[in-house]
């Protein structure tokens, strides 16, 4: 009997593995214990490594686009609304869900937000400090949150001018870290400020704490 | 006309990272379960019809379907259980399902179990764990923490409403200050000091304007709430209940990026808000609970709150998404500490998220059982001294909050 198919399979034929050396799946291992001196309280350790799959479907074109040096957004083809991250189905209820059509967006932007970040998550660590900006994409209803390079973490400015930039292309892996922001080639920092004291202050100290971190 | 729903009896165990006394999740939920017994003698366990379970990631416990291991721990098999993840709302939205099986008639005893173990691993670890509920394909490895995200939005937030870290340091220093009053918050158990506005300033940076200390804190701890008819509680506990008088729970985006011009909001509100700096899911959830209680001036009609200060600057944020101030005198209602104990509306008299702890399943029963104690005048039973009973209180608030502000619920509850 011949098996019914619901959907056509893709035939993956580009595979890029690069996965680092000391990344291996084991699994749940419970790895050791310890016991207190009474001999009242144990605590176990248990580790687990686990290979995800992270199917893309319907926004494929997005994390493709990146690969190729590209923001690919969405558009609703009735209202115009238009989206970086990308919708795959417009957000208007008037639309009725309508599909959205894929576009590709300029590399320009405008900051709508900033931050500048002294901790992190676990992956993130030693690039402290790291300014994360709300980027308006031109065009785009929605602010997109990414890195912004290429500047003091005390001299980042609301509505700044921003520009995107790609890794080169053999150092893309198709994640929204291929790209980054930096401020458009016209604009200037503006002078030290009591704010931009401030900030210095604090992020002063996060340089000396990243060096010491193995 | 639908039946009231009341709040009689709950309990925490003791807040703590690392080593609690009760560190079974079962063993926790037991005991939380036993302080109610004793304070409600009547109260017995045959007497629960339904079990909701509060728990938002299995990550931290490595166990799927844990609340499984708690009920029938507690013996109740057979009776009805399910569990409500809702980020960081998982506690404010199990409540809100509890009021729901009551009101509906259809359950008459509802317990509300809720815990999280956040140091099974390490804190930036748990961090990362906790920024699994941003949309990790678009934010996770451009963030990686909610801290991160919460600064941003604060950051536009206090420059557009004249706020200071100054300001806010005074939230901080608040709710910590406050836990020293309550042996069983976090703030208490472990750092145990009294801290300043240069204390917060002079706290390493997180993520500018957010310090350390204006951050809440990484918890493993257990909530036991106990939700029923009015008939019930006048049976078992006619001295010390109240009612939920008004409940709201409202969404907004994932993605703090894309409530800039979203349809819906501009529909309710117009445009220009949420922005990416006001919390409109906590606006419109209030608005809600307000006029189910009958509430139009919530400064004046509120006694005090329990609210989910998940940062110093999301407290500040939320007192004008409540409607306490506007654009124009939020920076004066916070330097006028109306919100602290002597002040028109105390809030986190409890300690709060950054003083009591923020285990996130436990956290918003945590709110509500504090507000419930207030209430009840169990204060000075439950507390170390009566310095932390607001003076004769008839209504509170009790705000529960998830990922950039993406599920809010309210609630009002009063002294019957």
């Amino acid at each position: 009997m011949v098996k019914k198919k619901f959907a056509e399979t893709p035939n993956f034929t580009i595979r890029k593995d690069f996965r680092p050396l000391d990344v291996k799946e084991k699994g749940l291992v419970f790895v050791g214990y310890e016991i207190s001196d009474d001999k009242k309280t144990m605590n176990q350790f248990l580790h687990y490594d686990q290979l995800y799959t992270i199917r893309h479907g319907w926004n494929s074109p997005f994390f493709i686009g990146l690969l190729e040096g590209k923001i690919m957004g969405t558009r609703c083809p009735k209202c115009g609304d238009t989206w970086v991250p990308p919708r795959t189905h417009c957000w208007n209820l008037d639309c009725n869900l309508q599909r959205t059509e894929w576009i590709e967006m300029p590399k320009k932007a405008k900051v709508h937000t900033w931050t500048v970040a002294g901790w992190s998550g676990r992956s993130s660590l030693k690039r402290l400090p790291i300014i994360l900006v709300y980027g308006v994409i031109e065009g785009s209803k929605t602010a997109i949150a990414n890195e912004l390079h290429g500047v003091n973490p005390w001299d980042v400015e609301f509505n700044m001018p921003l520009k995107v930039v790609f890794k080169p292309k053999e150092q893309r892996i198709g994640a929204i870290t291929d790209w980054h922001f930096e401020p458009a080639d016209e604009w200037e920092p503006s002078p030290m400020n009591k704010e931009k004291e401030r900030i210095k202050k604090l992020v002063e100290p996060v340089y000396e704490w990243v060096k010491t971190l193995k | 006309m639908s039946r009231k729903v009341c709040i009689i009896g709950g309990a925490t165990t003791p807040f703590d990272y690392g080593p609690t006394g009760f560190e079974s999740i079962e063993g926790g939920a037991a005991e939380c379960v036993r302080e109610v017994m004793r304070d409600i003698p009547d109260f017995n366990l045959r007497d629960i019809d339904m079990m909701i379970y509060s728990h938002f990631s299995v990550h931290f416990g490595h166990q799927l379907s844990a609340e499984w291991i708690i009920h029938d721990h507690l013996g109740l098999v057979g009776v009805p259980h399910y569990r409500v993840e809702n980020g960081g709302n998982t506690g404010g939205s199990a409540l809100y399902a509890a009021a729901l099986a009551v009101k509906s008639g259809q359950h008459d005893v509802v317990g509300v179990i809720g815990w999280e173990t956040m140091d099974s691993v390490s804190q930036s670890q748990g961090s990362e764990f906790i920024a699994l509920a941003s949309d990790i394909r678009y934010e996770l490895m451009v963030g990686g923490i909610y801290p991160i995200y919460y600064a941003a939005m604060a950051n536009k937030w206090m420059r557009e409403n004249k706020v200071t870290e100054e300001d806010v340091a005074l939230i901080a220093v608040k709710n910590r200050n406050n836990a020293m009053d309550n042996p069983k918050a976090q703030w208490y158990r472990n750092e145990h000091r009294y801290i300043t506005v240069d204390d917060v300033l002079n706290s390493r940076l997180i993520s500018y304007p957010i310090k350390k200390y204006d951050c809440c804190l990484m918890t493993r701890g257990v909530a036991f709430l106990l939700v029923t008819t009015e008939e019930y509680a006048k049976k078992v506990n006619p001295d010390h209940y109240v009612t939920i008088d008004g409940m709201g729970l409202s969404s907004c985006t994932i993605r703090a990026g894309d409530r800039l011009n979203f349809p819906g909001w501009i529909e309710r509100y117009g445009p220009g808000y949420p922005e990416m700096t006001e919390f409109a899911a906590c606006r419109q959830s209030a608005e809600v609970a307000y006029k189910q209680a009958g509430i139009d001036n919530p400064l004046k009609q509120i006694d005090f709150g329990e609210i989910h200060d998940a940062f110093s600057t999301s407290e500040a944020q939320i007192y004008k998404a409540l409607g306490l101030a506007d654009s124009e005198n939020i920076a004066q209602f916070i330097r006028d500490k109306e919100t602290y104990l002597e002040g028109s509306i105390p809030m986190n008299p409890g300690g709060g998220l950054m003083g009591y702890g923020h285990p996130v399943g436990a956290t918003g029963l945590m709110s509500a059982i504090e507000a419930y104690y207030q209430l009840a005048g169990l204060i000075p039973k439950k507390h170390l001294s009566s310095k932390t009973q607001v003076p004769d209180p008839h209504t509170g608030i009790v705000n529960s909050h998830a990922g950039t502000g993406t599920s809010i619920s309210n609630f009002i509850l009063r002294r019957v």
